[in-house]
């Protein structure tokens, strides 16, 4: 009966379906172990009140576990410690590791217990549970290994991070180091990226001494593989973590074909970079013991009340009084034009792409030198010169089988890096979607008067006063965080929900008050300014008799704010000191008033 | 009239513009007023209209085609715009104003009224080239007094008249000027649609085709006196549009009022309008019963069902809500839900603070519409306070980051408005941007510093020819835009009303291949095409790619850590690829 499901699930042919998860599916879970060193130098505090490494690992863990359950909660996470005291894993042959969570995907449970590792009191319930003893990287590698081969689901991405701030974990025992890295080299046969994290050590950490031999070699010769600089804080590791952890996951991306022209076909892997995260749909539970349920949907013929079969079915629609049936099959295959691919249809200027032309998230597409060599040699060369050039490449682009086209304009992105060399921006195409005639709606604007060049000034000052610098990761999405925040507190303590009155910060709401206290008589001003205009305009040459005259001197007919009393103003014209004794350098408005008010300063 | 080069290709087309622009009407009642046009085919089917050229095919057909792909689109537009069919030329004579020899071979084939299946039905099967001519003006008589009598009493937004026809009958002109009055008395507007391009002037020959009769050139002067005393714009009819796309099922904007607000103390008065937003058409497929094609002999019934091996059947009523949360499934009571909730408290446009433009990324735009935003029409003192907003945003390069919400408990969003400022209007521009769970910061190998990957001088300028050959926006004194995505109608839904109308008078025929103008106007122009044929071969030889036969695929984990305890990997040493230190 599966197919039945799989069958009238997308009934209606005009919801977008969401034609990546597919491949997520198939691609199999990923799954990342964080190891992490737990001797007592893990738990010194740094100087100037930075948390200890550990704490900082912590904070860390305890984001990405949160962020997985958000965003892929498919994924398998595993946490294991190393030169504990304790021993704690599955068939206990490890001596020194703990492994605190098997792989598995995360849940309330493990939230909690992370949560519970973090801080001072955190560091005592390390101490108490595990303690801190002996290393052996070698049995925490090995027990790791065997955490991955106990995992009976197909695992696409294998993942193993080191935190340490020891780069000599073995104090120099020689053997000790090479067995860890034959053992890291097994690991690394069978598919697992091992990085290594490395906290602040006094006197700095040494790779070299050690560890660079343990983590896996740059994907290729020219990427930056293992950073040399540790990370003193936590935000950097944050970044560092969620940069690795975040790793591109080719599975899950579409490979296609760029079409140059006839003949000439460049192989592609397509990436979603930005996706709206929804709140997940409610699942539906037996009551009886509250295990998940599965719907089948079925037909049945309203007179005979037989099952039908997809193919007793047609489709229907009803224009002007006349119903017009298709076979399923005729549905699909109308909406057919060509096979997946993009086809090149040439290229424009870059001022062409309009900044309104937006419908969905962009694509992100990148060479699949694996697929075609020579790929990611023509795909550099058109990107460099189309960068260089300021233009975009125009495509069609048809996703999947029997998707209608849309057109995609490539733009250029080359890489960019930070000044620690971590990517910011990685080289490729973004691919905006442009929309068709149809998309485009006809408005008709209205006929209004537009703003006066003081009124334009005066709202200058109020931009200015509530600049910032805007960052795409800088506001959390509130509906998920309380979805998230009510759930985690919910699975903990069932009964209790009304307890969970903890607010989350929600950064999307306007801080009024700073908004009114940095605007202060600004939004008067620009008010002020609007009734002016409006209702009398000989006021302004009343009131700001002075003003207007000095700025007539200056050339200019704005009404600058000079912080000096009317009367005070006035006086001075009337004594002649208002008048221009200082050279004037500049003709720019800003110039004119420094100038006036530091004449009148005198 | 319908040469189609594909290249160029102009949806800009005369009867698309004989709707009005929608107005802004607010969508609470639309019933209220009139937003109907009335228009009148008038086809020529006399018998000139059946030669042509060899190889041509007849203007006659041409006219035809015009006309059935016109009604196709008001069909399936279900709009309620009444059409009436006027033939001239015809054998017989069916119309008011026919006396004695007076308005002879003019016949009214369908009177006015909302076209449909009918009507095309009657058009691919009945409507036949005569042997007969009749004068153009007095054809256009008679739409006129069509129109006039059956619309009294109506309310109608526009009345229009289309005339097809080859111009090859002698008219006389003496009443030419009483004509032009009473179109514009009535203010009916009219177009034509000629066989033959309509540039420099009548006398010269066209291109490609025979010279121009005396009669067709008298006609065509006549036309312009016509076109030039009534409306500018319409001068532009003579000419020959692409009627194959299906007019765009056009929806009326819907305002969205609100307040932009700066903290407490400044607030402007607004209004939103969906300006770009992906179209659907209205009209979803139903699931009938295959043999007797009745939807209601179709039930679909939703079982519930335990994760059991029998997939033992459970009543609704005995299931609750849950959500997942990690490997946790949280059950969930409809109280929990609405306690849970993220509340808002209402319609909001608040700016949370500017911004650079540069700091905002193209590619990071989420959402699926883009809103523009203006002050309410009659509101001058908004007007006046979002225009000193949009300038000094504009002047500073600077955007509004704002807080967004809809509606009252609709999910808040950040967003960017970004100035606008065009020549008629000034508005702000809205578009959603991500939340931090939104973002998949990737990273990627590096290409440029990659030696394997860089290309040579060679390879670069093979790279800039192919550019120079494909651009579509011509240099050259006007800019001449070749591919403009944002003038194609979309086609999987002209394939989708090709198919229907097809189907729908054609019911056990199989569904027709796509239509030509469709599959070349989503090509690259003929022009780019042949200029670049060149660049391509010289790219093609400066870099060769060679398809990589696939491996066997990723082996399983299982495979891979059956013997996780065998130490036998080479340790690879990186020391050399870290520098040693």
């Amino acid at each position: 009966m599966a197919e039945w499901n799989a069958y009238y699930q997308n009934e209606d042919e005009y919801v977008d379906r969401d034609e990546f998860e597919v491949d997520y599916k198939c691609a199999g879970r990923d799954s990342l172990v964080f190891l992490v060193d737990a001797s007592k130098e893990m738990f010194i505090r740094g100087e100037d009140g930075e948390p200890s490494p550990f704490d900082m690992t912590m904070q860390c863990v305890h984001s990405v576990y949160t962020s997985k359950i958000i965003s892929s909660d498919k994924d398998l996470v595993a946490l294991v410690f190393y030169g504990t005291e304790q021993s704690k894993n599955p068939r206990n042959t490890f001596e020194h590791v703990y492994v605190y969570h098997d792989l598995d995907s995360p849940g309330a449970r493990r939230v909690k217990d992370v949560d519970g590792l973090r801080g001072e009191n955190g560091a005592q319930v390390a101490d108490e549970t595990m303690g801190s003893g002996k290393t052996n990287l070698v049995e925490a590698l090995w027990c790791c290994s065997n955490l991955y081969s106990d995992v009976k689901l197909r695992l696409s991405y294998k993942r193993l991070m080191i935190f340490t701030c020891r780069d000599t974990p073995h104090r120099g025992d020689c053997e000790r180091d090479r067995q860890a890295r034959t053992k890291a080299g097994d690991l690394k046969e069978t598919g697992v990226v091992i990085d290594l994290m490395h906290l602040m050590k006094p006197g700095g950490f040494d790779v070299s001494l050690f560890f660079c031999d343990v983590v896996s070699p740059p994907e290729d010769e020219s990427e930056l593989g293992l950073q040399m600089e540790p990370c003193g804080k936590l935000e950097d590791l944050r970044k560092r973590v969620r940069a690795k952890e975040m790793k591109k996951r080719s599975m899950a991306s579409l490979r296609l074909n760029l079409c140059l022209g006839e003949g000439m076909n460049v192989a592609v892997g397509v990436y979603i970079t930005v996706r709206q995260t929804k709140k997940p749909n409610a699942v539906k539970l037996y009551r009886d013991n509250n295990e998940p349920v599965h719907t089948k949907t079925r037909l049945y013929h309203t007179q005979t009340g037989s099952l039908l079969l997809p193919s007793d079915t047609k489709r229907a629609q009803v224009y002007a009084g006349r119903q017009i049936v298709m076979e399923k099959d005729e549905v699909d295959v109308i909406k057919k034009f060509s096979d997946p691919g993009l086809e090149l249809i040439g290229f424009k200027p870059m001022e062409r792409l309009k900044l309104h032309h937006h419908l969905r998230s962009a694509l992100f597409i990148y060479p699949e030198e694996e697929t075609v060599t020579g790929s990611a040699c023509v795909f550099t060369a058109l990107l460099r010169r189309c960068s260089e050039r300021n233009v975009f490449a125009l495509c069609k682009y048809t996703q999947i089988r029997n998707s209608s086209p849309r057109f995609l304009a490539l733009v250029p992105q080359r890489e960019e890096l930070d000044e620690g060399q971590a990517q910011i921006e990685a080289p490729g195409f973004h691919g905006i979607f442009l929309p068709y005639a149809d998309d485009i709606r006809n408005l008709d604007a209205p006929q209004l008067p537009t703003a006066s060049d003081a009124q334009v000034d005066k709202m200058k000052e109020i931009v200015h006063k509530l600049s910032f610098k805007y960052r795409s990761d800088a506001f959390e999405n509130p509906v998920l965080q309380q979805h998230y925040r009510y759930l985690e507190a919910l699975a903990l303590d069932p009964m209790a929900p009304e307890h969970i009155e903890e607010h989350i910060e929600d950064h999307t709401v306007p801080k009024v008050k700073m908004i009114d206290q940095c605007l202060g008589s600004l939004a008067q001003e620009f008010k002020d300014l609007l009734s002016h205009c409006r209702y009398t305009a000989t006021n302004i040459v009343t009131s700001w008799p002075c003003v207007c005259s000095a700025e007539e001197a200056g050339g200019a007919e704005k009404k600058p704010k000079v912080e000096m009393s009317e009367d005070e103003l006035r006086a001075r014209v009337q004594k002649g000191t208002l008048q221009f004794g200082v050279k004037v350098t500049g003709t720019k408005k800003r110039e004119l008033i420094d100038t006036l008010k530091a004449q009148l300063a005198k | 009239f319908q040469q189609n080069r594909c290249n160029e290709y102009s949806p800009g087309n005369v009867l698309v513009s004989v709707n009005p622009p929608l107005l802004e009407i607010s969508g609470s009642c639309p019933c209220v007023l009139p937003n109907k046009d009335t228009l009148v085919l008038c086809l020529d089917v006399g018998f000139s209209m059946s030669n042509s050229a060899t190889g041509q095919e007849p203007p006659f057909q041409q006219a035809k085609k015009v006309i059935q792909k016109f009604v196709q689109r008001q069909v399936f537009a279900e709009n309620k715009d009444e059409l009436g069919l006027v033939l001239f030329g015809s054998d017989n004579t069916k119309n008011n104003l026919a006396k004695d020899d007076q308005y002879q071979n003019i016949s009214v084939h369908r009177h006015l009224m909302i076209p449909n299946f009918e009507l095309l039905e009657e058009i691919q099967n009945d409507v036949q080239p005569g042997s007969q001519q009749a004068d153009w003006l007095d054809a256009l008589v008679v739409c006129m007094d069509l129109l006039q009598n059956e619309t009294l009493g109506k309310k109608y937004e526009r009345l229009n008249i289309v005339m097809l026809t080859d111009l090859n009958t002698p008219s006389s002109p003496d009443q030419l000027d009483i004509i032009i009055g009473n179109l514009k008395r009535a203010g009916i507007t009219l177009q034509f649609f000629l066989p033959f391009p309509v540039d420099g002037g009548g006398s010269n020959p066209p291109h490609g085709g025979k010279a121009l009769s005396r009669e067709q050139q008298q006609g065509l002067e006549m036309t312009k006196k016509v076109m030039m005393s009534l409306d500018e714009e319409d001068v532009t009819g003579v000419c020959n549009p692409d009627l194959s796309v299906f007019k765009r099922v056009e929806k009326r904007p819907m305002a969205w009022p609100c307040t932009l607000t700066i903290g407490s103390s400044l607030s402007i008065k607004i209004v939103g309008y969906k300006a770009v937003c992906e179209e659907r058409p209205r009209k979803s497929w139903s699931v009938v019963d295959a043999q007797t094609h009745q939807k209601d002999d179709i039930k679909r019934d939703v079982v519930y069902c335990l994760n059991d091996d029998e997939e033992t059947e459970v009543q609704k009523d005995d299931t609750i809500q849950g959500y997942r949360y990690g490997s946790d499934i949280v059950p969930f009571s409809k109280v929990d839900q609405d306690q849970m909730k993220y509340k808002t408290d209402g319609k909001s446009f608040a700016v949370l603070g500017f911004t650079k433009q540069s700091m905002i990324n193209r590619h990071q735009f989420v959402g699926t519409q883009v809103l523009k935003v203006f002050a309410p029409k009659d509101d001058e003192h908004a007007g006046v306070a979002l225009s000193g907003l949009i300038r000094a945003l504009d002047d500073l390069k600077m955007v509004a980051v704002v807080r967004y919400v809809y509606a009252r408990n609709g999910n808040p969003q950040v967003g960017a408005a970004f100035p606008c400022i065009k020549e008629k209007y000034e508005c702000l521009v809205y578009v959603q941007l991500p939340f931090m769970e939104d973002l998949r910061q990737y990273s990627f190998p590096s290409l440029e510093n990659n030696k394997k990957y860089t290309p040579s001088e060679d390879q670069l300028s093979a790279v800039d020819s192919l550019i120079d050959s494909m651009m579509l926006v011509e240099e050259d004194g006007e800019k001449k835009d070749l591919f403009k995505v944002n003038h194609i109608p979309n086609p999987q839904y002209q394939r989708l009303f090709q198919c229907l109308h097809h189907r729908a008078v054609n019911p056990s025929v199989p569904l027709p291949p796509m239509d030509p103008w469709l599959t070349t106007a989503l090509q690259r122009p003929l022009a780019v095409a042949t200029r670049c044929q060149a660049p391509l071969e010289t790219l093609k030889k400066k870099f060769p790619l060679k398809e990589v036969v696939k491996k066997k695929e990723l082996k399983t984990s299982k495979e891979l850590f059956g013997n996780s305890c065998l130490g036998t990997g080479r340790s690879t040493s990186l020391a050399e690829l870290f520098g040693n230190g």
